[in-house]
């Protein structure tokens, strides 16, 4: 919603600054953007109150005196003869209808009309729809106004029995489904209850014979309407969060003074129709409970006096709710109240202690820790997949509403997310792949039964080292990975077939899937050796460097070194080398030579950049510099190179 | 004896695997919790609508109980958990105070853009018991902020609203570029909810908070896009080992 800081600083007789009124409003809970002067409101859903100009302004009331305007048409108003039929009084308990005739001309607008159209930069529509417009802005009940020459007696407000067509007032066609709100006249839809009226009987700018209907929704007869039809309005977002049912008729005696503030008024008559009483929330005063809610020590006066300016009435024992708002009803609202006045952030902190107790599932929390332990020494990375999938089985649980059909299913396996993890991977030119994920599974037969599994998926190079870059991943590196950790357990890895599947690589792809329960026995001492994988703490968070989508290139080395400290040295050198295009550095090949008297170490280059491919020349140009560096370094020789 | 007895072998790099961020965030948490003196809980990922809403408040016209807000399955008999408050109502229902609980995990909400998943991480927390304030859910929460973000970290509360607690309370922090970020959610535990577990509201009172976990990570590891976390880039992923 927006609200011009003009129209509530009209209000304010002290006319606090943009600035003073943004900070109220925050302490007040209602977040909003401040753009050319215009507060765009973004408020909570429990708050509908203050869906409008008037509504804030009660609530600003808490820090400034204001002045709500209440011009409103104060003689009598003749009763309404209006044949009006309601069969749905629990989803509309309270309703009203103002009917008035305005003689041909419609003066240029004024004051409030005008400074809404001018201030929002709102579009004009007709008159009495443009009064319809200003008066929700004003005072958040919607109204709708219905061309009186275009309907009939009886109005009747009812439930859809079967599905029937309406075309909104915007032209749009719509299949309204059985059990809708819809208000009918002569035997066709008029209004979609609290969503938006039809085309056939909205005003025009010929209207000079308005009904006016101004009533309250139960919000739960309205909520999702709106999205369900992609009919979005003010209305019907003002009555799923709940309108004022009492104010009736000071909303149509208000839109009668501006009806007659540019108009001739030939005629106007009322009619109310309340089908429920309305019942006022009344909260115990009790100063001690709100001190004891929020820790505070206020006196009986400053609760008092903080409630009061919400529009709050105290009598000696009980606090009257006001009829807007319908979010108030028990002692924790009122203390949020009175915080809210105080301001959350000036409520002091007091500090505390939880006494300490045994954690509970720290068997089932240990022997998951390990097992990440055991792959993360292994060098596999934990991966987290979305579950939702594109196909299921007969035991696979579907969404009723998915996000689209790729992903209407529960995943009952973590195979097919893993193997899209690999794939992606593969085509990043990336070679060794070794990825696992522990998650929960749900499947039903009978009921819903729930697994937690581990998935692994690896393929390629065995590792990034002289060691491994040469031995491929087979089924024996993952039944041998468990052997010694878990002995007791039957590891049955399998291989994927690269059958139809988007690659062009020919690594084998292997697989394996488990239940964490088979992992049961197992001797923690066995833990101990591994390696910890990086936990954070408070100081080691990282600051992650964005990563490149354009393909890599790689260069290897193979250099001869007679001397062990010239060794260490090119390591040293060539394992920290900087450049903006070399990615990552590893040694791929080591051996001794002890029949020439030379190590022999082969180092590999891989080169990405963030900004494009890297072209040929890029990368020959840093290579240049990495091999003349470090024949720089006595006793090392690059066999071949000249 | 040759000269080259006791050389050491190369370093091996990029040997080790790394745990994902998003869990290393979330272990980060739960500990920092659990240091506190909460207990940590686990429970399902498939909830039914009485644990899901019905007991924490929420009403039927609430609208996150929506088909646009919430994944329903099973002709609308389940929800998958939209927060992983259900888990606090299950052991509130078989505890009795005092009682502190910690539950963490994925949850989902229909929600798709560079800062929303359908599914994604929380931790919360819920601590019952006599004369439980406001101001010392003040204490905790700043107690937790500093510890992630430091303890020169600014920090505001504003007024929100979960049915759930009452007086209910978003916490910002300020960024190194001056705006306030918003970071979690909190308040007293309404007494509608402690009543509905069974726990005399009149004698206790409770705080409760939870932390998007996706959000701390980008914030901390300075992440512009949600959906990096959830890429299984090799390159993303070994960043955080």
């Amino acid at each position: 919603m927006k609200v011009a800081y003009k129209h509530l600083a009209n209000c304010i007789p002290s006319r606090p600054s943009i600035d003073d009124i943004s900070e109220k409003l925050f302490q007040l809970g209602h977040e909003h953007e401040v753009h050319n002067e215009i507060f765009d409101m973004d408020l909570t859903p429990n708050r509908g109150d203050c869906l409008s100009l008037n509504g804030l302004l009660r609530d600003l009331a808490a820090f400034y005196e204001v002045d709500i305007n209440n011009d409103i048409y104060s003689f009598n108003i003749n009763k309404l003869d209006i044949d009006f039929d309601n069969r749905a009084t629990s989803d509309c308990s309270h309703i009203s209808f103002l009917k008035i005739e305005i003689a041909e001309d419609v003066r240029p607008y004024k004051g409030f009309l005008r400074d809404y159209f001018k201030d929002l930069g709102h579009n004009k529509n007709n008159f009495f729809t443009d009064v319809s417009n200003y008066i929700s802005y004003e005072t958040g009940q919607p109204t709708h106004c219905y061309d009186a020459l275009k309907i009939l007696n009886p109005i009747i407000l009812h439930t859809l029995d079967t599905k029937q067509e309406f075309e909104t007032l915007l032209g749009t066609n719509i299949e309204l489904e059985k059990d809708s709100l819809v208000f009918s006249s002569n035997k066709k839809i008029i209004n979609f209850a609290g969503i938006m009226g039809s085309k056939d009987s909205a005003c025009s700018s010929d209207t000079r014979s308005v009904i006016v209907e101004c009533a309250y929704f139960n919000p739960e007869s309205i909520i999702g309407k709106s999205i369900k039809y992609n009919l979005k309005s003010d209305a019907s977002y003002k009555f799923e969060r709940g309108t004022d049912p009492l104010s009736h008729e000071t909303v149509l005696r208000r839109f009668l003074q501006i009806v007659s503030d540019h108009a001739r008024v030939e005629s106007s008559e009322i009619f109310f129709k309340n089908y429920q009483k309305h019942i006022i929330n009344e909260i115990p005063i009790s100063v001690e409970r709100a001190n004891k809610i929020l820790g505070t020590s206020l006196n009986k006066e400053e609760f008092s006096d903080h409630l009061k300016k919400l529009g709050f009435i105290l009598k000696t024992n009980k606090i009257i709710v006001p009829s807007y708002r319908r979010d108030i009803t028990n002692e924790n609202d009122i203390a949020e109240e009175i915080a809210r006045v105080i301001g959350y952030n000036n409520i002091s902190s007091k500090t505390f202690s939880i006494p300490k107790v045994e954690n509970f599932n720290q068997e089932d929390s240990d022997l998951e820790s390990n097992i990440k332990k055991l792959l993360i020494n292994q060098g596999f990375l934990e991966v987290i997949n979305n579950p939702f999938v594109a196909s299921g089985k007969t035991d696979s649980i579907k969404v009723d509403n998915p996000l689209d059909s790729n992903r209407q299913y529960l995943r009952n396996g973590l195979e097919t997310s893993l193997l899209d993890n690999l794939l992606y991977n593969e085509r990043r030119q990336k070679d060794s792949i070794k990825f696992f994920e522990i998650s929960n599974i749900y499947v039903k037969n009978q009921e819903i039964q729930n697994k937690k599994v581990l998935g692994i998926i690896c393929s390629g190079r065995v590792g990034k080292n002289y060691q491994e870059f040469s031995k491929k991943i087979d089924i024996k590196f993952l039944t041998n990975l468990f052997k010694e950790f878990f002995p007791e357990t039957k590891i049955e890895p399998y291989y994927l077939s690269r059958e139809n599947l988007d690659s062009k690589l020919d690594n084998r792809i292997v697989y394996l899937e488990i239940e964490l329960d088979a992992f049961k026995k197992y001797d923690i001492n066995y833990f101990e050796k591994l390696l910890e994988p990086t936990k954070l703490s408070k100081d080691n968070f990282i600051k992650y460097k964005p990563i490149s989508e354009y393909p890599s290139s790689f260069r290897d080395l193979s250099f001869s070194v007679k001397d062990v400290e010239k060794y260490y040295e090119l390591q040293e050198h060539l394992l920290n080398y900087k450049d903006e295009l070399l990615r990552e550095t590893f040694v791929f090949d080591y051996f001794i030579n002890k029949k020439n008297n030379e190590i022999k170490i082969g180092f590999r280059f891989i080169f990405q950049s963030n900004k494009c491919t890297v072209t040929e020349k890029n990368v020959n140009h840093v290579m240049n510099a990495i091999i003349e560096s470090s024949l720089q370094i006595d006793s090392v020789a690059l066999p071949g190179y000249k | 004896m040759s000269s080259f007895d006791g050389i050491n072998p190369p370093k091996f790099t990029n040997n080790i695997g790394g745990l994902h961020p998003i869990n290393q965030v979330k272990e980060f948490i739960v500990n920092l919790l659990k240091d506190y003196g909460f207990q940590e809980i686990l429970g399902p990922e498939i909830e039914s609508e009485e644990y899901n809403f019905d007991m924490l408040n929420i009403k039927k016209s609430h609208p996150a109980r929506q088909m646009h807000d919430t994944f329903y399955i099973e002709n609308k008999l389940n929800v998958l958990r939209t927060h992983t408050s259900p888990v606090q109502i299950r052991s509130m229902l078989n505890s009795n105070p005092p009682m502190a609980f910690t539950s963490a995990g994925k949850v989902f909400r229909k929600d798709e853009d560079s800062t929303h998943l359908p599914m994604f991480h929380q931790v919360e927390g819920i601590y019952i018991d006599e004369e439980v304030t406001f101001s010392q859910l003040k204490d905790l929460i700043h107690k937790i902020v500093h510890s992630i973000f430091g303890e020169d970290i600014q920090i505001r509360f504003r007024p929100s609203y979960f049915p759930f607690t009452e007086p209910s309370a978003e916490v910002d922090i300020l960024s190194e570029k001056g705006r306030w970020l918003e970071i979690l959610g909190c308040g007293i535990v309404n007494p509608v909810v402690l009543e509905n577990c069974n726990i005399d509201s009149k004698k206790y009172s409770g705080l409760a908070f939870g932390l998007g976990v996706e959000r701390i990570a980008m914030l901390k590891y300075e992440v512009d896009d949600i959906r990096e976390f959830y890429k299984s880039n090799l390159d993303f992923l070994s960043q955080f080992k």
